[in-house]
């Protein structure tokens, strides 16, 4: 499903953000990249969805080869990557219905297809009752829902959450990892970038250490350890 | 199609969620757009007054007694020849006649003198307007060669030269000063406008990376502001067209007073209405469009 060989970042002499990384993730596995601050995850995310180019090696989602991608490409690209960030990155001036469809109507998906599939994953997530509120009228926890049902609305194959849990209390990080491994269950490759030992500790699966820019541990089912 | 519905969409959308700022900005091109049309009237009424000093100025080419109904006739058609005159008009030496002796109806003397010679003492009089008041001088210029010397017995530019002189310099001056005046006024409004729409991008910075996340092409997001910068300037200048014709109603009797032809603002605007705001309209469209444009450039890189 993805593969990365080789690959080195490199934004500056004095910064080297990932250095020689290769790995392999096949479908439909649910994998945790921990390390600490500064240790290369979110270069390693920017990577996989394009905003950044590697310095040095190869990256490959499924048959596409992303490392050289043309601008043009990269929105077709991002439709096929569901994102979910520790500040959810919601459009405040839209609704919760309006976020997910958003996704969908920039990709040209049919009106009447938006109608059926959007309440769909609004109940998924348990938010069908807010549609009409703003992302300032939800907790947390409810933001992160609405984020899960945008990804979720190009039916990805990859589900990428950097740090989805960050902003959350115990309980409803709870709820959002629930959310992820039932989706996972579905078959969806869930790539879960964290620092909480809790959550990784309690999942029991695939587990990537970064440590400075390299990669230093994988275990097939693995604990937090740095 | 549905591509260009949902852009229409999310246009709307953003303007009336972002009331205060969409409010905001079309004030401000209304206000550019008072200033424009207020420089534009001054020029307009200057041009006008200008005109009408220098309708008044013509020379006068009195031609002597004995000068001859073919040689004056010869004058004038060579005279009307050049593309500087406007006009030519001739008086016969009877119209001169009846006219001086109007003109002097009270003077018992001058009119008993005039009796006394038995005769006509005038020649013909020729009246020449020129397009500009510079343009007497060529005239003046081809009239006063060795063949015309003794037909022609004065002309009355040498009388007016000063005046004449003086009417150019003021109008030219005015004219540059309006330019400059509209010239700056254009850049300051450039320079509002241009800050004005980039601050109302700016303040959407977060709202346009999320979109590029979430797959949007650079078409998608731009597309809004497009539509937005178009309804912006129809609202703008809209509202600018009401408020000057309002302006005008106020202004335009003042101006009948002043000026004794028809002349008016209202009937200034109505003759070219669609020069007039067709340019405006295309310049605040170009200016919103080139402001959302430069602004949305270094967000739209990815």
């Amino acid at each position: 499903m993805i593969t990365i060989e080789g690959v080195t970042k490199i934004y500056s002499k004095n910064s080297v953000a990932l250095r020689d990384i290769s790995l392999h993730i096949k479908a439909g596995e649910f994998v945790s990249v921990i390390g600490q601050s500064g240790s290369g995850k979110t270069t390693f995310t920017k990577l996989l969805i394009a905003e950044e180019t590697p310095t040095k090696g190869r990256i490959q989602i499924g048959d596409w080869d992303i490392t050289n991608i043309k601008n043009s490409e990269i929105p077709f690209l991002r439709r096929q990557i569901g994102m979910i960030f520790q500040d959810y990155k919601l459009l405040p001036q839209k609704t919760v219905y309006e976020n997910v469809s958003f996704a969908l109507e920039v990709a040209g998906e049919k009106s009447h297809r938006i109608a059926q599939v959007v309440p769909q994953l609004l109940e998924i997530v348990g938010l069908s009752d807010r549609h009409n509120r703003y992302p300032m009228q939800l907790s947390g926890g409810e933001q992160q829902r609405v984020a899960i049902a945008r990804s979720l609305a190009h039916r990805p194959k990859i589900i990428v959450a950097d740090e989805p849990t960050g902003n959350l209390d115990t309980i409803n990080a709870e709820e959002i990892i629930q959310i992820l491994k039932k989706i996972n269950e579905f078959g969806t490759t869930i790539l879960l970038l964290t620092h909480n030992r809790e959550v990784v500790n309690a999942l029991r699966r695939r587990v990537i250490t970064l440590h400075d820019g390299h990669l230093t541990l994988d275990q097939e089912s693995g604990k937090y350890i740095l | 199609m549905t591509f260009i519905w949902r852009i229409i969409k999310f246009a709307l959308q953003d303007i009336w969620r972002n009331f205060g700022l969409s409010f905001m900005t079309v004030l401000i091109l209304v206000l550019m757009l008072l200033s424009v049309n207020t420089l534009w009237s001054v020029k307009v009424i200057t041009k006008e007054a200008v005109g009408l000093i220098k309708d008044q100025v013509n020379v006068s080419i009195y031609f002597s007694a004995d000068a001859g109904e073919k040689n004056v006739s010869e004058i004038n058609k060579y005279v009307s020849a050049f593309p500087e005159v406007v006009n030519v008009k001739l008086q016969t030496a009877d119209e001169v006649l009846d006219s001086f002796k109007q003109r002097h109806s009270q003077s018992k003397d001058i009119l008993g003198a005039l009796a006394e010679l038995n005769k006509n003492p005038f020649g013909p009089t020729m009246i020449i307007k020129t397009r500009e008041p510079g343009d007497y001088k060529k005239i003046i210029k081809a009239l006063s060669v060795p063949e015309y010397q003794n037909l022609i017995e004065a002309k009355s530019f040498d009388e007016h030269e000063s005046a004449i002189e003086k009417i150019q310099n003021i109008t030219s001056r005015t004219e540059n000063v309006v330019a400059g005046l509209v010239l700056l006024f254009a850049c300051i409004s450039f320079l509002i406008v241009f800050n004005t729409v980039r601050s109302a991008i700016h303040t959407q910075k977060v709202e346009i990376g999320i979109k590029r996340l979430v797959g949007a092409s650079n078409w998608f997001i731009r597309g809004p502001y497009l539509v937005e910068s178009f309804i912006f300037s129809v609202l703008s200048l809209v509202v600018s067209i009401l408020v000057l014709y309002v302006a005008m109603s106020f202004v335009d009797p003042y101006l009948a007073v002043i000026f004794p032809s028809s002349f008016s603002l209202t009937n200034y605007y109505n003759s070219n209405i669609l020069y007039v705001f067709g340019v405006q309209f295309i310049s605040v469209l170009a200016l919103t469009i080139l402001s959302s444009g430069l602004a949305m450039r270094r967000q739209l890189r990815v």
